[in-house]
C-alpha cells in the first residue's frame, strides 16, 4: 500500500468515527429526555401514593373541610389518569394547587398539626414536592440541551437520520389559567 | 439567575488554567535539571512521579473508606435519618447522580464532607452538629454543595495536584540532596557557582509554588461547588444561610488533622494560623457575599 491509500484510509476512518459519535450523541441525549420524563412520572406516583394516607389523617381532625378535601381528591384521580408531557404538566400543577389549600387549611388546626402521624406526613409530602420540581428541572435540562444540539451545527445535519427532533418542556402553568374564559353573549 | 453557569464555567476553566500552571511548573523544573545535571539529572524524574503516583493514588482509590475511618464517619440507612435521606434523594434527583452512601459523624460541630474516587464510589457525610443546628432549607443547601463535589470528580482534581505537587517536592529534594554531594562536579566542571546558586534557589522555591497552586485549586473547586449547588437548588439562600451558621459557629471539628482538611465544606484548621495563600478555602465571607449576590441577581 503506497502512503497516500494509508493516509486516504486513516482519513475516513477519522471521519466515519465523526459521523458515528454524532449520530449517537442525539440518541443518548433523547434518552436522556425520556428518562427525565420517567423520573418526573415516578416522584408524581410517589406523591399520589402519599395523599389517601394525608386524605385519612386530615379527615380525622377536620371532617368538614369537605371542599379542600374533595379538590386534592379529584385532582389525585386526574393526575393518575394523565398522559403525555401537557396533560401530566396540566395535572401535576392542579395537584400541586389543591395539596397547598390542604395544606393552608390545616393550619388551623393544632391537634392535627400536632399529631406525628401528620408531621411526618409533612416531612414526606415537602421531599416528594421538592423531588417533583428537581425531576422536572433536571428534565428541563435534559430538553435545552437536546434542543440546543438539534438546531445548531452538527447537529441540525443528524436529526434527520437519527430520527431526533427538538422535545417539549415541562411546564406547570397555573390552572386558573388554562381555562377557557367565560363568555357571555 | 442563569449566573451559576457562568460562575461554573470561570471556576473550571482557571482550575484547569492552574492545572496547567503546575505542569509547566515541573516541565519547567525538569529542564533545568536536565540543563544542570545532565543524564543523571533526567533519571531522578520517573522515580520521583513513580513515588508520588503510588503514594496518592492509592488513597485516592480508597479515598471513601480512608477518609471514613480518618473521621469516623458511619453510614446510615433511610431509616436511621429519614429526613436527611430525603434531602440527599432531592439532590440526587437533581443532579441525576447515582445516590451516593451517606454517612453521619458524631461532633458537636456543625461540617460535612464529600469523597469517593467516583460518583458510583460517592460518600457524603455530616455532623450530628450540622443536622441539629440547621433547617430543612439550609442542610438542602450543604447536600447540594456536596453532592457537586461528587459531581464535578473534586477527589480526582486534588488526587492529580497532589501527585503533581508530591512529585515536584521529591525532586527537587532528590536533586538537592546530588547537589550538596557534589555528584555534578565530575560531568559538569563548566559550571559557574552563579548558576549553581540559582538552581538551588529554583530547587527550593519550586516546591512552595506547587503547594500554593495546590491551595489556589482547592480554592476554585469549592468556589465552584457552590456554583453547582445552585445549579441544583435554584436556591442561593439555603447554602447561604447554612454557610452564615458555620461563620457563626465557633467549635471546630474535633480532629486537627491536616491529611484530612480540605474535604469539609468549612475549614477544620483554625483560619487564622492559616496564611490565605496556603488556604484550602475561600474565606466564607466571601462565599456568603458572592451567593447573596446570586440571590439578589447581581451577577
Amino acid at each position: 500500500m503506497s502512503t497516500s491509500t494509508v493516509i486516504a484510509i486513516v482519513i475516513a476512518v477519522v471521519i466515519l468515527g465523526w459521523l458515528i459519535a454524532q449520530y449517537n450523541k442525539l440518541l443518548r441525549m433523547n434518552v436522556a429526555v425520556d428518562e427525565g420524563f420517567a423520573q418526573i412520572e415516578v416522584q408524581l406516583q410517589r406523591r399520589a401514593d402519599l395523599i389517601p394516607n394525608l386524605v385519612e389523617t386530615v379527615k380525622g381532625y377536620a371532617a368538614h373541610e369537605k371542599e379542600a378535601l374533595e379538590n386534592v381528591v379529584q385532582a389525585r384521580a386526574r393526575a393518575t389518569a394523565a398522559q403525555g408531557v401537557q396533560d401530566v404538566s396540566a395535572a401535576d400543577g392542579m395537584l400541586t394547587q389543591a395539596l397547598r389549600g390542604l395544606l393552608a387549611v390545616s393550619e388551623a388546626y393544632p391537634d392535627l398539626k400536632a399529631s406525628a402521624n401528620f408531621a411526618q406526613l409533612q416531612e414526606e409530602l415537602a421531599a416528594t414536592e421538592n423531588k417533583v420540581s428537581f425531576a422536572r428541572q433536571f428534565y428541563n435540562d435534559t430538553v435545552r440541551i437536546l434542543n440546543q444540539t438539534v438546531v445548531t451545527i452538527p447537529g441540525t445535519f443528524f436529526k434527520g437520520i437519527a430520527k431526533v427532533g427538538e422535545r417539549e418542556f415541562y411546564e406547570i402553568e397555573d390552572p386558573q389559567n388554562r381555562q377557557v374564559p367565560k363568555v357571555n353573549f | 439567575m442563569a449566573s451559576f453557569r457562568a460562575q461554573q464555567s470561570v471556576n473550571q476553566r482557571k482550575t484547569w488554567m492552574l492545572l496547567g500552571s503546575m505542569f509547566s511548573l515541573v516541565a519547567f523544573v525538569v529542564y533545568a535539571v536536565g540543563l544542570y545535571f545532565g543524564q543523571v539529572g533526567f533519571s531522578i524524574v520517573p522515580i520521583a512521579v513513580v513515588i508520588a503516583l503510588v503514594s496518592v493514588w492509592g488513597s485516592y482509590w480508597a479515598s471513601d473508606k480512608i477518609v471514613l475511618t480518618m473521621t469516623g464517619a458511619k453510614v446510615i440507612t433511610e431509616e436511621d435519618h429519614p429526613q436527611l435521606y430525603n434531602l440527599v434523594q432531592e439532590i440526587v434527583i437533581a443532579s441525576g447522580l447515582p445516590m451516593p452512601k451517606v454517612a453521619i459523624v458524631s461532633d458537636a460541630a456543625p461540617n460535612a464532607f464529600a469523597t469517593g474516587r467516583n460518583p458510583e464510589h460517592g460518600v457524603i457525610a455530616f455532623t450530628t452538629g450540622l443536622l441539629e443546628k440547621m433547617d430543612r432549607e439550609q442542610i438542602q443547601g450543604v447536600v447540594a454543595h456536596e453532592l457537586a463535589h461528587v459531581a464535578n470528580r473534586d477527589t480526582l482534581v486534588s488526587a492529580v495536584a497532589a501527585t503533581t505537587a508530591g512529585a515536584l517536592a521529591l525532586m527537587s529534594d532528590l536533586l538537592i540532596r546530588m547537589m550538596w554531594f557534589g555528584g555534578n562536579r565530575q560531568r559538569n566542571s563548566g559550571s559557574n557557582p552563579l548558576a549553581l546558586v540559582a538552581a538551588l534557589v529554583a530547587l527550593i522555591l519550586a516546591p512552595i509554588a506547587a503547594t500554593l497552586l495546590r491551595s489556589a485549586i482547592s480554592r476554585r473547586r469549592e468556589a465552584l461547588a457552590d456554583a453547582t449547588a445552585i445549579a441544583y437548588t435554584r436556591n442561593p439562600a439555603g447554602l447561604r444561610r447554612a454557610l452564615e451558621t458555620l461563620a457563626e459557629d465557633s467549635t471546630v471539628v474535633n480532629q486537627k488533622s491536616t491529611a484530612v482538611a480540605h474535604v469539609w465544606i468549612e475549614s477544620p484548621l483554625d483560619a487564622r494560623s492559616t496564611a490565605k495563600l496556603f488556604a484550602t478555602h475561600p474565606p466564607i465571607e466571601e462565599r456568603i457575599a458572592l451567593l447573596r449576590k446570586m440571590e439578589n441577581g447581581q451577577l
